[in-house]
């Protein structure tokens, strides 16, 4: 296998009954069969002869001086090959996107429990554990940082002494109109904290790799990512390699939401790589390791004071927000950032004073996670709109309507929004549906010990990387010399779909159906860089470039076939699955053939694209604006929870659920419910179960018998509707649907459980016990029985 | 690695079991798979139960039912016999972990791992289970509050093995009702369970009941004081609540990763207040 020749791996999908790939047509996933059948390679598929296993000692404390390893009896079990640490490491050992702070292998100091101080390589998966096992790290135990507020105080421990703000990864302030003076100008205020937990990633292919290094130096690392060109360059600074001979392929990972946004197993991989003596290596955490080492939505801490004129308008907004980021700047600042940017939710209110902290602590790496920040704050700002509302006798849908804001209208950071906005087409719609209408009577016909309550929310959620950091794709589409068309994906499909999408675009384009598709996932020497798969950007960018390349070869091929066949231009040429006809005689010229009068260089075409940035300057700091804010392309939607809560046990049921969401147009129906599906079935999972329980820095709940995940009977019925506003910068009018789902199920859950019992939880998750306590203090349950 | 063997009859079984005495027995292994994945178990070598005829199935023997001791839940829930007379253990083996862990783990396998969370074991409390252990010279029939011990302890002796569960087939019960409170709704440990068997007369008084609890106790906890404060009255929420103040002594619920002792304590006594739906006159 070590000839293994990743040159080949070109998907074709000619074996499946070929169908047409329409836009707006619920094309079946291309990738769909080869999954439920087993027969994709993930990147834990990939073992090889003469293989060597690596794996990593974890540091096991959350925040200590390492004085030295101990690796002597380690190197005595039979079937090691190397134990490397630090010092094998010649490049910057050091990791990361914006702040780059975090070690490949610890040199100083461990900052948490799942830090790498070692990475053994064996001969087999038995030594390896039986080394890692007797290597001897000799700690000097420092005081540890376990809580964000905590961690700003005075005298607090320092997770990184080299940084000059102390604790304080970024702080961002952002105030608009007169800020927090307003709040006299407000009739109603209502106030409250929020505290949102850790969230695992949960997927179900945990980190997993393959690399070898070839004889000409180059290092071939294959592996499950959503960012393989940036994976190229940060593993090639981190070892010290030129990145050219760094290479990244990246399979379908199963499952990422945030979680390989960055580095997980490469930089380790590349270097066993290049101390395996020219054989394969391979690395797959287990799920404890994963739990322990891999990144988490960031546990947040806000304080929230909204407040409005009599008639509901909104009118101030004061926010204060925590984000444990753990030791590492994993996209920290830039979760912290986009949380700013959202904390007022998709509402126009004049003055606003918002400050957040991402804070160093010892606990879990905080990162990206599917909402990104967003997801907390709509937490926050869709409860105290609720609160809100009660507070004015007010209907929570009407509150949110006049809220709502519209193209043209700014959002809580002074961003005028330019990008098609169906936040008002949401909510209406969702006002009209039976969930809502019939509310009344829904909970009105509870069972014995049952309550019930319907709560709803809206969000929007940004999408791209912001002013700053060029959000771009380059597309390359082949005419292949059998014929096919070969759609080159720059962007991950960490199963999301979008390689499926972009096929249904390209042969929609170039009329061809599935069986005349071919497939590249991402390999940066074979496709071109496009960019990470994260922000809701996947499709709208990528699919901008696609849409140029496959417009280009398109033109080609139509011009060349007019050529032969003497046709007055290529308008009287059509491209059909297969051929090219020339329409006034019915001739055709089979694509295989016509191919022959193409050069190499001619069959391919490429495209950039780069997405378009906010044009108002809103006066934001420019560490502010490096983080992303503001953005300009917008998502939005709006949800509804009915929840029946059982009074004796305070478990909280979602009956049904409802997500009424403006992503722009819809390119294929059953890939955008799934997202739809999937994000809410994840946000369920954060509203109601999904609880890290963290003690000093030592994750307790390392697998999921004690993470508790929702199974498919925790997941209730969902009616998803797609309110399909033309968005004129997006392809075919799309835009972003992968995060947007994730945010209003905690806040719609919530806004429903007070209103079944008229007490409100504030930290999520919402477990029975949360539930059972908040109303057995409140005295109700005795009046109630 | 190490050695598997798949005896198909008992005198195998002995026999494997003389050679290798430190072997472990399974039936599914979904509780001894997890232990040796966690380190917490390293047997030299295993025997799997899953093949032994005389330990797969429900056996009718007139008044008595005989459930082998690898019978899955799944089988077991299905059995006609057991539909029909143990209702009470149907329902707790219904809500056992989730579909693949039903045809996997067996009656057998959850009685023998003996964690206060065993979704079976309130039930075969409550039926007066006893246990049929054998070993290569003969059997014995304890009952089942006997055999377990305490925390994932048992009464069986090196050479024995668990063969099935004893059950009276006419035990008068018309209501049967069991809960669990677990974190989610499937695949999910108890944190407090009760299962109860209750004879109502028609005028819906209560002339005999037996309750048991899961997850508040080392091992099943069960309340003479509380059976005794439901007999001989109606039911009621009045009378349930006060019968649950008996529990108070009975119980002593920990702390863990799943919830707190308060929050056990609470839903012990909640759970006993789910009985009044029945109260109407209907049975179950
Ligand atoms: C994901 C998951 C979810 C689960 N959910 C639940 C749940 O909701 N409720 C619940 O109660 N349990 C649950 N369990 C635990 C387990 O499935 C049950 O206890 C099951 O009944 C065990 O049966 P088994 O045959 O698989 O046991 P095994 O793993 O085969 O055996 C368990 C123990 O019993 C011994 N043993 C088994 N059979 C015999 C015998 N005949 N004689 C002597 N010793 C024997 C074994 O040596 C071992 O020590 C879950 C387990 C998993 C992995």
């Amino acid at each position: 296998m070590n000839d293994q020749n990743f040159d080949n791996k070109n998907t074709s999908f000619s074996y499946l009954e070929s169908r047409p790939l329409h836009i707006g047509a619920s094309v079946p996933r291309l990738d769909a069969y080869e999954k439920v059948t087993g027969k994709e390679k993930y990147a834990a598929d990939y073992y090889g002869e003469n293989l060597v296993w690596a794996g990593v000692k974890r540091a096991g404390v959350p925040h200590a001086v390492l004085r030295g390893i101990d690796f002597s009896s380690a190197v005595k079990v039979p079937g090691i090959v190397r134990v490397l640490t630090h010092e094998d490491i010649t490049g910057s050992n050091r990791q990361g996107v914006i702040r780059k702070d975090q070690p490949v292998l610890v040199n100083d100091k461990a900052r948490h429990c799942g830090d790498a101080i070692a990475l053994v390589l064996a001969d087999n998966k038995e030594s390896l554990k039986e080394a890692l096992d007797l290597i001897v790290c000799d700690f000097e135990p420092l005081p540890g940082v376990f809580d964000s507020e905590q961690g700003l105080r005075n005298g607090a421990a320092l997770v990184h002494e080299d940084n000059a703000d102390g604790n304080r990864l970024l702080k961002g302030e952002i105030k608009t109109g007169s800020g927090s003076d307003a709040y006299k100008e407000c009739d109603v205020i209502v106030e409250a904290c929020f505290q949102t937990q850790s969230q695992e990633h949960a997927y179900l292919e945990t980190e997993a790799g393959w690399a070898r290094l070839l004889a000409n130096g180059k290092l071939e690392i294959v592996c499950s990512t959503q960012t393989p060109f940036r994976d190229r360059m940060e593993v090639a600074e981190a070892l010290g390699l030129d990145p050219t001979l760094v290479r990244i392929i990246a399979p379908y990972p199963g499952g990422a939401f945030g979680g390989k946004d960055g580095v997980t197993v490469q930089t380790l991989l590349g270097l066993a790589a290049l101390h395996s003596g020219g054989r394969p290596v391979k690395m797959w955490w287990n799920r404890e390791e994963s739990f322990v080492s891999g990144t988490k939505r960031h546990a947040a801490l806000m304080y929230y004071q909204l407040g409005a004129k009599a008639d509901g308008t909104l009118h101030f907004l004061d926010v204060r927000l925590y984000f444990d980021t753990g030791p590492y700047d994993h996209l920290g600042g830039v979760v912290l950032t986009l949380a700013l940017e959202h904390a007022g939710g998709p509402y126009r209110i004049p003055n606003a004073q918002l400050t957040g902290w991402a804070v160093y602590t010892n606990n879990p790496i905080g990162g990206a996670f599917r909402g990104f920040g967003v997801t907390q704050v709509t937490a926050a700002v869709e409860q105290v709109m609720d609160m809100l509302a009660q507070k004015l006798g007010m209907d929570p849908v009407k509150l949110r309507l006049k809220n709502a804001t519209k193209r043209g209208d700014r959002s809580c950071v002074g961003k005028t929004m330019v990008c098609s906005n169906g936040l008002v087409e949401c909510l209406e719609t969702l006002s009209k549906h039976d969930l809502w209408k019939q509310a009344d009577d829904w909970k009105s016909s509870a069972g014995p010990f049952k309550r019930r309550g319907v709560g709803i929310a809206a969000a929007m959620q940004g999408s791209g990387y912001g002013p700053v950091v060029p959000d771009y794709a380059n597309a390359k589409v082949e005419l292949t010399s059998d014929g096919k068309i070969r759609v080159y994906c720059g962007v991950v499909d960490m199963g999301q779909g979008n390689a499926s999408t972009n096929l249904q675009i390209a042969g929609s384009i170039l009329g061809q159906e599935s069986g005349q598709m071919e497939l590249v996932l991402p390999d940066t020497d074979r496709t071109l860089p496009s960019g990470s798969a994260s922000a809701s950007r996947c499709t709208y960018t990528f699919g901008n470039a696609l849409i140029g390349a496959a417009e280009t070869l398109k033109q080609r091929i139509l011009q060349r076939a007019a050529d032969l066949f003497m046709a007055s231009g290529p308008h009287e040429m059509a491209l059909i699955p297969g051929s090219v006809r020339h329409l006034p005689t019915g001739r055709e010229v089979p694509l295989f053939r016509l191919v022959k009068f193409f050069q190499d260089s001619e069959r391919i075409a490429v495209h950039h694209f780069r997405a378009p940035v906010a044009a108002d300057n809103i006066g934001v700091s420019p560490e502010i604006k490096l983080h992303g804010l503001p953005h300009t392309l917008f998502s939005f939607g709006a949800c509804l929870a009915a929840v029946e809560v059982d009074e004796l046990t305070g478990a909280a049921e979602v009956k049904r659920f409802l997500a009424v969401s403006d992503c722009g147009k819809v390119l294929n129906p059953q890939i955008y419910q799934q997202q739809i599906h999937g994000g809410i079935a994840q946000g369920l999972g954060y509203a109601l179960s999904e609880k890290l329980e963290v003690e000093k820095g030592r994750i307790l709940t390392t697998g999921f018998s004690t993470y508790i995940i929702p199974t498919a009977s925790d997941v209730p019925e969902i009616d998803s509707i797609a309110v399909e506003i033309y968005e004129p910068t997006g392809p075919f009018g799309l835009k972003g649907v992968g995060e947007i789902a994730t945010n209003g199920p905690l806040p719609a859950v919530a806004n429903a459980v007070a209103d079944a019992l008229g007490i409100r939880v504030f930290e999520s998750p919402l477990t029975a016990e949360r539930i059972l306590e908040a109303f057995a203090s409140n005295g109700r349950q005795e009046s109630s029985i | 690695m190490r050695q598997v063997s798949l005896p198909r009859t008992l005198g195998e079984l002995w026999a494997v079991l003389q050679r290798q005495p430190h072997s472990a027995v399974y039936a599914g292994g979904t509780d001894l798979f997890v232990k040796i994945r966690d380190g917490q178990l390293n047997p030299e070598s295993l025997v799997c139960l899953e093949r032994l005829t005389e330990l797969q199935g429900v056996q009718d023997n007139g008044d008595e039912l005989f459930i082998g001791a690898a019978t899955t839940h799944s089988k077991l829930i299905v059995a006609e016999s057991v539909r029909e007379h143990l209702r009470v253990l149907v329902k707790a083996a219904s809500v056992l972990g989730s579909p693949p862990i039903r045809h996997m783990g067996t009656i057998g396998g959850n009685i023998v791992t003996a964690s206060p969370a065993g979704d079976t074991l309130p039930a075969l409390y409550v039926l007066s289970a006893e246990v049929e252990i054998r070993h290569c010279e003969g059997s014995k029939r304890i009952p089942i509050n006997e055999f377990i011990i305490g925390p994932g302890t048992v009464d069986l002796a090196k050479g024995e093995i668990l063969a099935g569960v004893w059950l009276r087939k006419h035990q008068g019960w018309n209501l049967s009702h069991y809960e669990k409170i677990g974190r989610r709704k499937a695949q999910a440990c108890a944190i407090a369970s009760m299962a109860a068997v209750l004879e109502l007369t028609e005028t819906g008084k209560v002339k005999r009941a037996r309750l048991a609890w899961g997850s508040v106790g080392p091992t099943v906890i069960t309340s003479e004081g509380v059976e005794n404060a439901l007999i001989g009255e109606q039911l009621s929420l009045e009378v349930l609540k006060n019968a649950g103040t008996m529990l108070d002594k009975a119980i002593s619920p920990i702390y863990d990763i799943r919830a707190g002792a308060d929050y056990r304590r609470m839903v012990s006594k909640a759970m006993l207040l789910r009985l009044n739906d029945y109260a109407c006159g209907t049975t179950y």
